[in-house]
């Protein structure tokens, strides 16, 4: 019995103790003040961080843009930086947030967006993805941390009033489909066209560009179809087969596909199993050769299917004897790790150093003191014309979608596309509103990159 | 002696009470955020006090688990306060998949039933939560949560009646089914559920005005938020966690385990198997529900193909390391969830594996499933199960070697009172 | 005559035989090693597929097809046994939970090496079997020389594990083994051998399948590949019954059969809610399968 009490007195002494430990503890924590100095930024370095797909389906390509912008960041710090400052570029994986047993344990967007405001970062600077950075627009907008260059063509990064810190960079899949859209009736008038697109933003906004306002110069597909990433990870590729025979028993001769590389794989793939060749029109983001091939030539198919695609580019093509795509080669056998000469540049990896250019274009001009808000009234005020991208890119206080045009390409061989006709054309996001043709601005080369 | 010993130990605890009290006012008055401090700390104390008295285990047993509750759920909100905003939101990842891990504890453990689709289950709560919040964005959050671990339960009910009469590989399997079908079913009825994208709630939680008025104005909103929803989760797993201990041990809890281990026997005794069963699995299904929930409120979104069967396999891993049918397993199972990420990064960036590369990514699947794979071999119970078996290992002696003093002493104490 | 073997029906029996095949064979090895161990084995896709990664990178580079396979099916013999006497020895005996758990703990540990050795992009496998449809008259006939080849070797396969099992003295052996140890001890069978054989067995059907599915000339061979596909081979089998070889085989090509009519006919999204439901429905009729002999314990 005196052990008991003794025990208890003990006991509660020691709580005593530590909960008034915890309150003195705490009383200096909260009257101490917030930092006054720009979070991720110091006086040699300033840190950014994105959520890239480095596993799971949507890596394969995808997983190159970041490395590449890292790339150029990686010249910029050899040269000492901006301003003074070196790039720290920290990337997280979220496997896309489609977490199949490939992706096991790896954390979601959200969870590693929070890891990234840990560090702290300046910024979050080219994370890709729909779903993914649409599930931390408000995390993002109540700290205060700018989303740039989100590498997606949704139109939601368009949202100024409700997202100040948000902005896009390319061109919209809306603009986009306008302009495949313009092309198709031009080249297929009257023909059967059918559609299949990702099941989010990505099919959404390019069908509505495809179909356009009432009464423009749109195209309405006989047969529209939507499929699930989750799906074609579960089934192997095999669940768009039956959207592809759809398009055969429809005799659809223009097929317009919204799918990122893996699913436009799976899609050639089921074509060529049932002898179906319609003329694709196949948006930028999964159209690429050189990742569309890759996993069809392993298999042993010789002759590219994708060849004859008609896609869509803004930016300089490998074979347009662009003074950009040397340069690149060089930046990229330099600091990408295992790039060599014998490496094919792809639509990605330019993809990547464009807004990695922009992106030190905007860090340049903010100059050595800069803020949150002012480097973001930089961007709203700054038209960027020294970018790989053939027209400038410009934001301004009401508009934060980015780059809002390009050319139409056709893919020519295993590794390149080239441009169809070389006209430029320029369209804004919604569906209504004219696609006009503009002269290309010669995209320079900034001071520091020669 | 009885009765006067009760009154002397009522009496000491009164007055540990009042000291509490007296403390908690002194502290509040001199320092500046007053009653927020005092209530925890006296809260504190108070469960502290009540904790302690002796033979409390035996008589009210219930009063004793409340202690236990209010005295961890205490010191966790207090502690919330002064940590960084990543590990509050660490924090509370964890506590609601410690909640969901008290389900599924439940489920294998007492009840004997294998489960490999409680992901699923997490995924209902989720999606309901966030359904619901876009269509009824006025209802505060506890009916929110109530709503999904009630639909969660419903669910659970719907795949426990077949389940009644499946043993383990085909009850195993039919589990498997129901994860994989998840994702199925959330595409199928992709205008509710968003499909693949998921939902956003309309509007964040936002933390209360006595909660904001505790920090400094130019404390983040990240801060605070990310407290309130560590908070929210930290109650709610300690409702949890007190509902499940009194489970545990309540006759139907018992009734769980004698079908798990005889089912003949039980039918004897008059247990209803099936009725057991179905029991179980509705529990495991409404805490995994409110673990999902949670995990919506505090992501603001929910992303269906998270809820997918790796998550299932997920948290059967982290109950067998924590401890199949064991309470503690579940909280170990949740903080291993929280931090594993954590600890696998520190690992990659100390090891010098690239941490872009294969293996950094797919390091939490090689080290889950082999703590997994170990852990059943070796250590069936789980960490808490070996941790128990050393401390009545260490009782054991202890007895023993208080019995060759205690006969000793024991002619002298017989004397006393 | 043309138009009715290109026509709808014909097409989706054809592709549903061509996936009915392989769901088969995974639900025979499933039933394999529960006949023979009394384990359910729920690694047995991931072993499969692992085995096929084996046989591919053996030869770094100009991979060809025969090799691969002899090479991925000899691996899945090393695989299984040793899986057998290492892991699975310490689990006979122990509580229904301790296997299933164990087996789901090398699903995941097998997933994460192969991804992190060979990463999760798709691997193509050259094949020498060409997979385009045959035309009949402009329309595709769901029939390649790809698809006849698969069919083909699953039902050979099949037939030739299924009448090992039952009609040949090692089949009596692995059964009697399995049923009663003892006895089968005093009889002078090698039991501990015959449990390894069960397994060595189960995992080379299971490689066959894997290397069926990672041929495929659209899908190629990702660490991922089996995951769905154990799932309906394991609903095959638990339909069938796990006691029955024979039962796996029709219900896998039944069930492959089934569900492509239901995705042709409804959508893709209820293949699996098909799969789910004629499950739970076929569980409360048969809980131990449609072709199981022993009668279900009442409670």
């Amino acid at each position: 019995m005196n052990r008991t009490r003794a025990r208890r007195l003990i006991t509660s002494s020691a709580a005593l103790v530590l909960c008034t430990g915890l309150v003195m503890v705490g009383s200096s924590v909260v009257t101490a003040g917030a930092t006054t100095k720009v979070p991720g930024v110091t006086s040699k370095s300033i840190t950014i961080g994105a959520t890239v797909p480095l596993t799971g389906l949507a890596a394969p390509g995808y997983s190159e843009i970041a490395k590449s912008a890292d790339a150029v960041f990686k010249y910029v710090n050899s040269k000492g930086g901006v301003n003074g400052r070196k790039i720290n570029y920290v990337l997280k994986d979220d496997c896309y947030d489609t977490p199949g047993l490939g992706c096991t344990g790896v954390p979601n967007t959200v969870t590693q967006t929070h890891a990234l405001l840990s560090i702290p970062v300046f910024a979050t600077v080219g994370s890709l993805g729909t779903p993914t950075q649409d599930s931390v627009r408000s995390l993002l907008k109540a700290n205060g941390v700018p989303q740039l260059f989100v590498n997606s063509g949704s139109t939601d990064w368009n949202n100024p009033s409700q997202y100040p810190g948000l902005f896009g960079w390319q061109p919209s899949y809306t603009a986009e489909a306008k302009i495949f859209a313009k092309y198709i009736n031009a080249t297929y008038p009257g023909a059967n066209v059918c559609f299949l697109g990702q099941s989010d933003d990505v099919g959404t906004d390019g069908l509505a560009g495809l179909i356009g306002a009432p009464g423009a110069e749109g195209v309405t597909p006989t047969v529209t179809d939507f499929y699930s990433v989750d799906a074609l990870v579960a089934t192997n590729g095999a669940s768009v087969g039956q959207y592809i025979s759809a398009f055969q028993s429809a005799k659809c001769t223009v097929v317009v596909l919204y799918t990122i590389p893996g699913a436009t794989d799976a899609v050639i793939g089921a074509a060529l199993q049932l002898g179906y060749s319609p003329h694709w029109v196949i948006s930028n983001i999964g159209s690429d050769p050189v990742t569309v091939f890759a996993p069809l030539s392993a298999k042993g198919l010789t002759q590219d299917p994708e060849i004859g695609a008609v896609s869509f580019s803004w930016l300089p093509a490998t074979t347009s004897g662009s003074p950009w795509i040397p340069l690149m080669r060089t930046l990229m056998t330099k600091y990408y790790p295992g790039f060599t000469s014998a490496t094919p540049l792809d639509g990605n990896m330019e993809y990547g150093i464009s807004w990695g250019v922009a992106f030190v274009e905007a860090l340049k001009a903010a100059g050595r003191n800069f803020t949150r808000a002012s480097f973001l009234k930089t961007l709203t005020s700054t038209t960027f014309t020294q970018t790989p991208s053939l027209l400038p890119l410009r934001y301004t206080a009401g508009d934060h979608q980015g780059l809002d045009g390009g050319y139409l390409t056709s893919v020519t061989s295993a590794t390149a596309v080239t441009p169809l006709t070389g006209t430029v054309y320029q369209t804004n996001s919604a569906p209504s509103g004219p696609v006009t043709v503009t002269a290309k601005s010669s995209a320079a080369i900034p001071t520091w990159l020669k | 002696m009885e009765g006067v010993a009760l009154q002397r130990r009522s009496l000491i605890t009164g007055a540990l009470v009042v000291v509490a009290v007296v403390v908690s006012l002194v502290a509040a008055s001199r320092l500046r955020v007053g009653v927020a401090v005092a209530i925890p700390v006296a809260l504190a104390l108070i469960a502290v006090a009540v904790v302690t008295i002796p033979g409390l285990h035996d008589r009210h047993p219930v009063v004793l688990r409340a202690g236990v509750t209010v005295l961890l759920v205490d010191v966790g909100l207090f502690a919330t306060y002064f940590f960084p905003s990543f590990t509050n939101y660490n924090l509370a990842i964890g506590a609601a998949m410690a909640i969901a891990l008290l389900g599924l504890s439940f489920l294998t453990g007492v009840s004997g039933q294998i489960s490999i689709g409680n992901g699923a289950f997490m995924g209902v709560g989720a999606l309901i939560v966030a359904i619901w919040a876009n269509h009824h964005s006025s209802t505060p959050i506890v009916v929110t949560l109530l709503i999904a671990t009630a639909i969660g339960a419903l669910v659970g009910l719907v795949l426990g009646l077949p389940a009644t009469r499946l043993r383990g590989p085909y009850l195993a399997g039919m589990t498997l089914a129901f994860a994989v079908a998840f994702t199925a079913i959330v595409n199928a009825f992709s205008s509710w559920t968003g499909g693949d994208a998921g939902l956003q709630l309309p509007t964040a939680v936002t933390p209360p005005h006595w909660l904001t008025s505790l920090y400094s104005s130019q404390a983040s909103q990240l801060t605070v938020s990310s407290v309130w929803l560590a908070d929210i989760t930290i109650v709610a797993a300690g409702v949890a966690f007190f509902f499940m201990a009194n489970l545990f041990a309540s006759r139907i809890g018992r009734s769980m385990r004698l079908v798990r281990d005889n089912d003949v026997a039980a039918e004897l005794v008059g247990v209803s198997l099936p009725r057991a069963r179905v029991i179980a699995f509705m529990v495991s299904a409404a805490f995994a529900a409110l673990g999902g929930g949670l995990w919506t409120l505090v992501n603001n979104s929910v992303s269906p193909p998270e809820y997918s069967l790796a998550l299932s396999i997920t948290m059967l891993s982290l109950i067998v390391i924590g401890g199949i049918g064991t309470i503690p397993g579940a909280l170990i199972g949740g903080l291993i969830y929280a931090y594993s990420n954590t600890v696998i990064t520190w690992f990659t960036s100390h090891t010098g594996i690239n941490s872009q590369g294969n293996l950094a990514s797919q390091l939490p699947g090689i080290v889950f499933g082999g703590l997994l794979i170990l852990t059943m071999i070796f250590a069936p119970l789980g960490l808490t199960g070996a941790v128990r078996r050393l401390w009545s290992h260490f009782r054991a002696r202890r007895a023993a070697r208080l019995a060759l003093v205690g006969t000793a002493t024991y002619a002298r104490h017989t004397g006393n009172s | 005559m043309d138009a009715f073997l290109t026509s709808r029906i014909i097409s989706d029996i054809l592709e549903g035989l061509t996936n009915g095949v392989i769901y088969g064979l995974v639900a025979l090895s499933l039933v394999l090693i529960w006949r023979s161990t009394g384990i359910l084995n729920f690694a047995q896709g991931a072993m499969a597929m692992f085995s096929t990664y084996v046989g591919m990178i053996v030869f770094a580079h100009d991979v060809s097809y025969w090799p691969l396979v002899g090479i991925a099916i000899v691996f899945g013999f090393v695989l299984g046994g040793t899986t057998e006497r290492v892991l699975v020895r310490t689990l006979y005996g122990k509580p229904e939970i301790n296997p299933i758990v164990v087996m789901v703990g090398f699903l995941i540990v097998l997933e994460a090496v192969a991804a992190a050795i060979w990463s999760t992009s798709p691997r193509g496998i050259p094949n020498p079997f060409s997979p385009i449809d045959w035309q009949l008259g402009g329309h595709p006939l769901a029939l390649s020389a790809f698809s006849v080849y698969e069919i083909v070797t699953a039902l050979v396969v099949m037939t030739a594990v299924a009448v090992l099992f039952r009609f040949t003295k090692l089949g009596l052996q692995l059964r009697a083994s399995a049923l009663s140890p003892e006895v089968s001890r005093l009889l002078g069978v090698r039991v501990g051998r015959m449990l390894t054989l069960g397994w060595i067995l189960s995992t080379g059907v299971g490689t066959v399948s894997a290397v069926l599915v990672a041929s495929n000339f659209f899908t190629g061979l990702t660490p991922q590949e089996m995951d769905s596909i154990f799932a309906f081979g394991f609903i095959a089998a638990a339909i069938g019954g796990l006691d029955s070889p024979v039962g796996a085989i029709v219900s896998g090509i039944t069930l492959g059969i089934a569900l492509q009519f239901v995705g042709d006919y409804v959508n893709s999204n209820a293949i699996i809610l098909t799969a789910l439901i004629v499950l739970i429905i076929s569980l409360m009729l048969r809980p131990n399968g449609i072709f199981a002999k022993s009668a279900a314990r009442r409670v």
